[in-house]
Parts: structure tokens; sequence; C-alpha cells
């Protein structure tokens, strides 16, 4: 469904990303694992052309992300960010927002709202206020503004760093279950390899800005491809 | 013409054009200082500490320039603006339209940063992002606006010069303060003066209401 | 930290001293300001006497509540009966003569009311107001306002609220700039005339007759009311302006530049 080939990504003067090549499947999970500031962020925006590449190519459904019009294919998609970023709003607009912006009636978001905020434990909370709620619960939200759109393709940029272990393992779990219900095509960032191991179908290595390695937890573990890999992998406790 | 009646003649008057130099300088500042709060470009650093020292300029001087300008020996003198009501519009004008960009490109700009990421993401298109950027800085919006008023409502030296002070066509609250005061007619300065800040206030009073509605807090 | 208290008191300690014994409050009318004969009159005051002189140059109006209120010491005006009424309230001393200039019509060359021809001040008037031509007023009750006034009533005409007549309740110099602007008539003394004529973009269209002449006095402010006054300084300033050297400034002021005197000295003569 998405293909990437020789992308060179910019911040300033630097160069943030090498990719040389990589697909992403139809209805795979892809998890991108590296150390902090190695660029797996900046794969993300790129993917969401919310940053244009200086060189190389992102192709979406066979075409080039430079071809789609911006706001048309970003309606096709839905990114989860690191913060929730919630606007002062109430649970249900901020759920909501996503289907404001593509202008559904308000008898469909209603009911699309309230489906999701069922299925995320949020339906108690809908006439909250955004400032009211706990880090975890401004999270769910934050999935749920993502789910509602049912988006082809879903890019999360370790949504759940900024939750405290509990209610983060309760979340992982929870996104696991609706990602394989669904099958839907995610880009899942992480700087945890456990995470990405448990969350991936397939695990993507980005170290120092380069992709140096793609494949199946398994293969990575067994057959990591350099010795940055190989250095990254002893940070495991397993 | 009795002074009460005069009094009301000359209040509405200010109202009038101080509401009206202030919309424009909403409708001016506004897209102005959101292009400079979002914008990624060459010279902004530049264009936003002229707008800084705009807000600053002093009131008289851009009355001096504006008359020498209206002028029937000026530039603009085939215009025959000057000493009417739409010289102190123009005039206040210029001297609003800096407070309001400064103030909202500061307002934007004090927004977190990924909020505009964030929307993007969502599928706002440029438009969407915008409102939804002026809805989240509501708060500090509403006080340039206030801000942008009170700086036009209040002025007395550019409403002088460019309006005249003349009776019954451009005498504002202010002018005719100053008026009554080298009259040596003080009981009525300071009544006029009274009236003004009740207006003021009154104004201010319905601008915050407007601006903490719905902050919970 | 100690040092820097005692410097700052000392700082504020000097400043107390708020007018010195040698300064005198001089009150006018900004009109005469505007005439530029006080930039002559007050150094060479000054010079002779070592008082400094502070100048409020304000509306006739306010120039008098000013010293009613005993901010002033020594009052230069020239609205004959708003003066008599301050001398019969008692906040005045004395009242000198000093000088006298005339009144003059001034507007756009062209004359649209044809009041060069007129034989008097009075009928120049009608001729406006028969013409609805533009005139424009001071509107502040100053000297020159209380006169044009006067005219109006003696000619029996109200111009109140037609949209020909302007009041601006400012100045004379703003006065005739607007009237420059907007090519109207104006009724101003000589003096301040001759000083902007270059400014403005009108003619004198009619002088001479003597129901304009425009006299100024010199008032000291009474010390019984105002016991703070400088009263020394005071009669300093009034004797100066009617000593035979201050007469002669004033005969000759305006000479060289406009090439007529703006103002006749009077003393000798009776006060009006």
């Amino acid at each position: 469904m998405i293909q990437i080939r020789d992308l060179l990504i910019r911040r300033g003067k630097i160069d943030a990303l090498r990719v040389d090549s990589l697909d992403i499947r139809r209805g795979e999970t892809l998890a991108v694992v590296g150390p902090n500031g190695a660029g797996k962020s900046t794969l993300l925006l790129a993917l969401a052309h919310l940053i244009k590449p200086a060189r190389g190519m992102i192709t979406f459904h066979n075409t080039s992300l430079g071809e789609w019009d911006d706001v048309k294919y970003r309606r096709m998609i839905a990114f989860v960010f690191q913060d929730p970023l919630l606007m002062d709003l109430s649970v249900r607009e901020n759920i909501g927002l996503g289907l404001k912006f593509r202008g559904l009636e308000g008898q469909e978001i209603m009911t699309r709202v309230n489906k999701w905020a069922k299925t995320m434990g949020l339906a108690s909370l809908l006439n909250r206020r955004a400032g009211q709620l706990s880090g975890g619960e401004a999270q769910r939200v934050s999935l749920a503004r993502a789910f509602v759109l049912g988006p082809e393709l879903l890019l999360m940029d370790e949504p759940f760093s900024a939750v405290d272990p509990p209610t983060r393992a309760q979340l992982l779990k929870d996104l696991s279950r609706l990602l394989s219900r669904d099958h839907r095509t995610t880009v899942f960032v992480t700087h945890n390899l456990l995470e990405a191991a448990q969350m991936g179908d397939r695990v993507a290595v980005v170290i120092g800005g380069e992709l140096k390695q793609v494949g199946t937890p398994r293969q990575i573990k067994s057959r990591p491809s350099d010795a940055s890999v190989r250095a990254f992998l002893r940070e495991l406790p397993y | 013409m009795s002074f009460d009646r005069e009094v009301i003649q000359i209040t509405l008057l200010s109202l009038q054009v101080s509401g009206i130099a202030t919309t424009a300088s909403l409708l001016l500042g506004l897209p102005f200082g959101t292009w400079l709060a979002l914008g990624d470009f060459r010279g902004r650093s530049f264009i936003l500490s002229i707008i800084n020292t705009g807000m600053a300029l002093p009131p008289v001087v851009v009355g001096l320039v504006v008359a020498m300008s209206l002028w029937r020996s000026g530039p603009l003198g085939d215009l025959r603006l000057i000493y009417t009501p739409w010289a102190i519009v123009l005039a206040q004008t210029i001297i609003a339209a800096p407070v309001v960009t400064g103030l909202t490109a500061a307002a934007l700009e004090s927004l977190d940063p990924r909020l505009q990421q964030q929307l993007l993401g969502l599928g706002a298109s440029r438009i969407q992002m915008i409102l939804h950027l002026w809805r989240e800085a509501r708060l500090p919006l509403l006080a340039a606006l206030m801000a942008g008023f009170g700086s036009v409502i209040s002025e007395v030296g550019a409403s002088m010069m460019v309006g005249g002070n003349i009776r019954g066509q451009t005498r504002v609250l202010t002018t005719a303060i100053v008026l009554e005061t080298s009259k040596g007619e003080f009981e009525r300065a300071l009544a006029l003066s009274a009236l003004l800040l009740i207006l003021t206030y009154l104004i201010n009073l319905a601008l915050t209401w407007i601006q903490q509605r719905g902050v919970k807090r | 930290m100690k040092k820097f208290a005692l410097l700052f008191l000392l700082l504020l300690a000097s400043c107390s001293e708020a007018v010195p014994e040698n300064a005198v409050i001089l009150v006018s009318t900004t009109s005469t300001q505007d005439s530029g004969l006080l930039d002559v009159l007050l150094p060479a005051f000054t010079l002779q006497t070592g008082y400094q002189v502070n100048l409020i140059a304000t509306g006739s109006g306010q120039a008098l509540k000013i010293a009613e209120q005993g901010n002033a010491d020594i009052v230069l005006l020239h609205s004959p009966q708003a003066e008599l009424k301050f001398m019969q309230e008692g906040f005045g001393l004395e009242r000198r003569p000093v000088m006298h200039n005339d009144f003059v019509i001034v507007g756009p060359s062209m004359d649209p009311a044809s009041i060069r021809a007129q034989p008097t001040a009075l009928a120049a008037f009608e001729e406006i107001f028969a013409s609805a031509s533009t005139f424009v007023s001071r509107g502040d009750e100053s000297g020159t306002h209380v006169k044009e006034l006067s005219l109006w009533d003696q000619a029996d005409l109200d111009p109140a609220g037609k949209d020909w007549y302007l009041e601006t309740g400012q100045g004379q110099g703003a006065t005739l700039s607007i009237a420059s602007e907007k090519q109207g008539y104006a009724l101003t003394d000589r003096g301040t005339f001759l000083a902007y004529r270059s400014n403005v973009d009108l003619v004198i269209l009619f002088e001479g007759d003597p129901i304009l002449l425009n006299v100024y006095h010199v008032i000291t402010v009474n010390p019984e009311k105002w016991p703070h006054v400088n009263l020394m300084g005071a009669q300093a300033f009034a004797d100066f302006v009617t000593s035979s050297e201050g007469q002669q400034i004033i005969r000759e002021y305006g000479v060289e530049e406009y090439g007529q005197p703006l103002f006749i000295p009077d003393v000798g003569s009776e006060s009006p």
C-alpha cells in the first residue's frame, strides 16, 4: 500500500532521516523502533506529508504523495501524537473534531462519536472539558479521535510514553485488540523494543537517522544486520 | 443645541469613529498577525520588530503625518478628507492596527507549536486550522481587540489634528474635553471625562464577559 | 543601600523648590503667543529685571480661571468684558492698558460673498450670512470668539447650527489652518494672521472698521485672595510692558518681518 524509496529528509542543514527502501503492507502493523532522536517521528511526519522530503518518493496506492492533494490525503489517514493535545473543548467535541473537518453532518458525527467513546470506555466523560482529564483519559480521547475517522492508515507516535506503566499496559492491550480486529494498516513508533515486538507484525529499526533493518521480531533478534542494531538489542532485558 | 443633546451627538460620533477604526484594524491586524505568527519566511523577525515599534508609535505623530498627507497641499489632498470624521477613522486605524497585529501574533505564538500539525493531521484544511487556532487563542485575541479599542477611544492628539474638533462634525469626547478645559469649564470637562470612562468601562466589561465565557476554572 | 536612600532624599528635597523666588507666572492667550510678540518681550523683561517668566498660554476663559485659583501672578488678556468681571469679583489688584491691535476678516482670495466691497464689518458679516459662505469660528470663548459673537449679535444674526458655520474649539493658528483648508472666512486678530500668513491660503478681505479694535490689558493678581503670588514680580512685569522701553518693543514688533506693526502701544490711553 505504501512504498518508500530513496528517501532523504532534512531538518535545516542536518540529514534527519534516510530510508533506502521500505514497503508497508495493507492491514499490517509496522512497529518502528530505535533510540530517542533517531528519526522515527520524522518518518511519521513524512508519511503524513506534514514535512516534505529533500529527495526520494513516498507512494500511497501507487501515487506519489507529492501528487496527492494534501488535505484530501490527510483525510484518509489519522495521526496520534505523543501528547494528546486536546482542544479546549468537551471530550465529545474533541473526538468529533476530525469528522467536523471532513464536513460530516451533526447527527452522523454524534453516532460515530458515541460508538467510539463506548469502545474506549469514555462514555461517562463525554461532557467533561478536556482540561479536566487525567493523562490516561486524555490519551484515550486522542485514540478515539483517531479511530472514529476510520482511517486507511493509522500513524502513532509513541502514544503511551507519557502515561504511567499500569495505564500504559492496559492501553497497549486495548489498542492491540482493536488493531487486529479491524486489520488496520498502522505504523506505530516506540523507543521500547518490547512494545515494538508486542505490537508489530513487523519491526523497522531506525538508528542515527537511518533505516537499518526491517523484519519480524524474531528475524531481527536472531540476525541483527549490523553492529548498531546488535548494540540496540543488547538494551533488552531478555 | 442644548448641552445634553450635544453630548449625545459627541458620544455617538466617538463610538462610531472608534468603532469603525477598531473594526478596520481587526480586519487588517488579525490576518496579518496570524500570517506573521504561523509563517516561516526570511525577514519575519524584522517585520515583527517593526510591528512592535508600531505599537508604541506616538498617536500625535500619526496625526501629524496623516494631516500633512490629507492637506490640500499634500499628496492625498484631492480626497478632501481633512477635517472630516473619515480622517479621524484613518488616523485611528493606523494607530490601532499595529497593536492588534502585534498582540495577535503574540497570542498565536503562545499556543503549543505542535497544535498546527495536530490540526492538519486531523485533516483540517488551512482555513479550518486557522479558525481553530483562533478559537484556542480567543482569550489573548479578545485582549488584543480590547487593547486596540482602548488605544483609539482615549486618543486626542491625532483626532484633534486631522479632525479639527469642528462642532457637530468632528468633535469627539476627547477633543471636547480639551476644549471645555481651555474654556475654563472644568465641571463640564469632568462630566465628559466621566462619561468617557464609563463608556470605555462598559465596552470592556462586555468584551471581558465574552472572553471569559466558557472558561471553567 | 543607605547611601542610595540619602541621595534619593536629597534629590527629592531639591525638587520641592517648585518655583524659584525670581520667577513670575504669566498667563496669556494662545493668540498672543502665536503672534510671537512674547518671544521678544519676555526675554527683554528678564534681561532688565532678572525675573524669569513662566508663560502659560491657553484660551481666555481658562486663563482667567487659572488666575482666579491663584496659579498665576499676572494676566495679559484681550477680553475686556471678562476682565472687568474678574476685577469686580476682586481677583485682580490693578488693571492697566498695554496695547491694542485690530481684528480683520480673512478669507479665500476669490471672496464668494464679496465682503471686500462692504462699508462696515457688520455689513460684511451680513453678506457672509446671506450667501451661506463657509465661516470658521474659534468656538472656544476666547477673546476673538467673544468679539465675533458680539458682531453677529449686533448684526442681529444667529449663525449657530448652520451647516456653513464651523466651530473648531481651537486656537487661532489651528482655526486659520482649518479656514484655509475649507477656503472659508474667519475673524482673526491681525497679529496672528500676519504670523501665519505664509502657511495659509487666505487674504485679508476686510479691515479698518473701528468696531474691530482689540484691546490688551495687563492685570496683577490680588494677593489678598492668594498671599503666595509673586506680587513684586507681577508689578515689575506690569511696569515693564507699560514703560517706554516695553512700549518701544511693542511699537517695533513685526515691522521688519511683515512690513507693518502687529500691535499699537496704548500707554496714556483710557481703559475702554
